[in-house]
């Protein structure tokens, strides 16, 4: 059985109907309307232990509904969650045990305590050992650096101290899943860096990873499953590469001649393909479906014109792919 | 049990350290405080003046009352000020992290503020029951005493459950709004006064309903026995336990209902 399984999983929120202005709020004192918003429909979803998985969508799509349904913050309107065979909204404090959340846009930090009073608090929240506790500080300081922002007041950290102490926070009881909902947001490249580093490690240590981010890098670096929600349902389940193989069927081959080459003799010469000029005569960009030719018969038609001088071959980002696959043009599943 | 205490203690600690910062917020709170239950007991005290007793009730025992009721205030205050931050807590989403940590939600949300205002409560309500107690004739023995410390803790279990399971409604509201408990709350305050001085339909509320008479009226009814009640305070420690287990199974009926915010 998977370690985190979700059957069914729907939620609803009823939100009350209200007009613009004070007569609408007037009317809804009297008459109560709602309109029903299903965030989260019917989503099936395993993850077995040890794997790391990105949740990715557009704004709104449900991501962070299905991390707090997961997570036993919001309670299911229809279908189950089970988490190691418990359900994380009955029992509570053994899930808690059992999890670690980390919510970018907000700290779990004490306000008016330092980082390392913050942490101490969780210390004795979950009953960790000092050694254990020393232990674990002491790793997250190496990948955190998280020595010179443990005196800081929580007020007084930056979003980038915040976000690493925050980490360490909800890391700090050695969870076996780790649900991390935009880790990186707001932070800067250097940041960036070291929390996806950090990330890796994790994964390479066998945590179950969640993550959402709308930071593609951030799920290329640590997650080879990918999640694609959009409007409350999972338009796509599989590998990061399937869905590379699936939609990034294109291919484009930039190459550069020795001699002047006409266009219209390029094009015919590779039929199926899209020959477009470059900023020189000597420069063309060719588009075509790798699985309908390989860039070798490309490279070899070309260079039956001309002495090819340079090449290169662009595949498209992950990144594009999954901007596609939100803008409808792509149609997964 | 043991830990769980001493967790809720650390966890009011970090607050207070907090509150601590701001001094002459402190003491000015702490005063404001004092000063509204000095002026409540002005006002009963000028009544005195003019009459002997109401309904039987002297001056002493009536002091007990507001004690009673004032202590109590204060021991919300102090230990449990979170519960009027609830509707806060609730409407912001910042209940996410306290539901996937291994300690009750609800004790989280109580030791979330200090209220040091419950400093003045709690001197000016103790110094009235001890004053009280002074001037009033009681038949003082081992046994009387053990039942008169049961019958304190119940009337503040008492207070402190109905006040909780008020404000835990807010889950079943829209808004971020504390209106309904803080309303409660004002009718809590009737109980600074003889239970029988109010008509039938106050006396039912008071007594049952919202039991705001076992803060007071009837523990202090089965000390003095003055009012003719007595045998009912003696259901004060059940009806303690009563009302925080109500508080607790509507707080967790309630959090079933939260939503929490943003995406």
């Amino acid at each position: 059985m998977a370690l985190v399984e979700a059957r069914g999983l729907t939620k609803v929120f009823r939100r009350p109907d209200k007009a613009p202005g004070l007569k609408g709020a007037l009317r809804q004192l009297v008459v109560r309307r709602f309109t029903e918003k299903v965030a989260v429909d019917h989503v099936d979803l395993a993850i077995d232990a040890g794997e790391a998985v990105a949740y990715v969508g557009p704004n709104g799509a449900g991501k962070s509904t299905t991390v707090k349904l997961l997570s036993g913050i919001l309670v299911p309107t229809a279908g189950e969650v089970r988490v190691g065979g418990v359900e994380p909204h009955r029992d509570r404090i053994a899930n808690a045990h059992r999890i670690g959340v980390l919510f970018g846009q907000r700290t779990q930090l004490w306000w008016d305590l330092p980082v390392a009073d913050s942490l101490d608090v969780l210390r004795d929240m979950y009953g960790i050992d000092r050694a254990t506790y020393t232990r674990r500080l002491k790793r997250f300081d190496e990948v955190l650096e998280l020595g010179e922002i443990l005196p800081s007041l929580g007020r007084r950290l930056s979003l980038g101290q915040r976000m690493r102490a925050d980490l360490a926070a909800a890391l700090i009881h050695g969870p076996e899943v780790v649900y991390l909902d935009e880790p990186t947001i707001g932070l800067d490249i250097a940041v960036k860096d070291r929390v996806r580093g950090f990330l890796r490690s994790l994964r390479d240590e066998g945590t179950t990873i969640m993550l959402t981010s709308h930071d593609l890098r951030d799920i290329e670096d640590v997650c080879r499953r990918l999640v694609i929600i959009d409007g409350g349902r999972i338009i796509f389940d599989g590998a990061l590469t399937a869905l590379k193989d699936e939609f990034a069927r294109e291919r484009i081959l930039h190459v550069e001649t020795a001699a002047d080459v006409p266009l219209a003799a390029v094009q015919a010469s590779l039929a199926g393909a899209t020959v477009t000029a470059g900023d020189s005569p000597r420069r063309f960009s060719v588009r075509f479906n790798r699985f309908a030719m390989t860039a070798g018969q490309v490279v070899a038609a070309l260079a039956g014109h001309a002495e090819l001088v340079d090449f290169h071959v662009d595949e498209p980002s992950i990144e594009d792919v999954v901007r596609r696959v939100y803008s409808g043009e792509l149609m997964a599943r | 049990m043991l830990r769980t205490i001493r967790l809720y203690l650390r966890l009011l600690g970090t607050h207070l350290r907090a509150s601590l910062e701001y001094e002459a917020d402190f003491w000015l709170m702490a005063l404001g405080a004092a000063m509204t239950q000095v002026a409540g007991f002005v006002f009963i005290a000028a009544v005195f003046l003019r009459v002997p007793d109401i309904n039987g009730w002297t001056f002493w025992t009536v002091a007990l009352l507001f004690g009673m009721v004032g202590f109590s205030e204060g021991v919300i205050n102090l230990f449990f000020e979170g519960m009027w931050w609830l509707a806060d807590l609730k409407h912001n989403g910042e209940l996410d992290y306290l539901l996937v940590r291994p300690y009750p939600v609800a004790l989280q949300a109580l030791s979330s503020q200090v209220g040091l205002n419950g400093l003045g409560n709690l001197l000016t309500g103790g110094a009235l029951i001890v004053a009280g107690l002074v001037n009033t004739d009681i038949d003082w023995s081992p046994a009387t005493a053990v039942v008169a410390v049961l019958l304190f803790l119940g009337a503040m279990a008492a207070r402190v459950g109905i006040m909780l399971a008020c404000n835990a409604t807010t889950f079943w509201l829209e808004g971020p709004t504390s209106m309904f408990a803080f309303a409660v709350h004002q009718v809590g305050d009737l109980a600074r006064y003889p239970l029988a001085i109010y008509p039938v339909v106050l006396k039912g509320l008071l007594g049952v309903v919202l039991p705001f008479a076992f803060v007071s009226f009837f523990p202090v009814s089965w000390l003095t026995g003055e009012g003719g009640t007595g045998w009912l305070g003696l259901l004060t420690p059940l009806v303690g336990v009563y009302c925080v287990v109500l508080a607790a199974w509507v707080f967790r009926r309630g959090l079933t209902r939260y939503e929490s915010a943003g995406n």
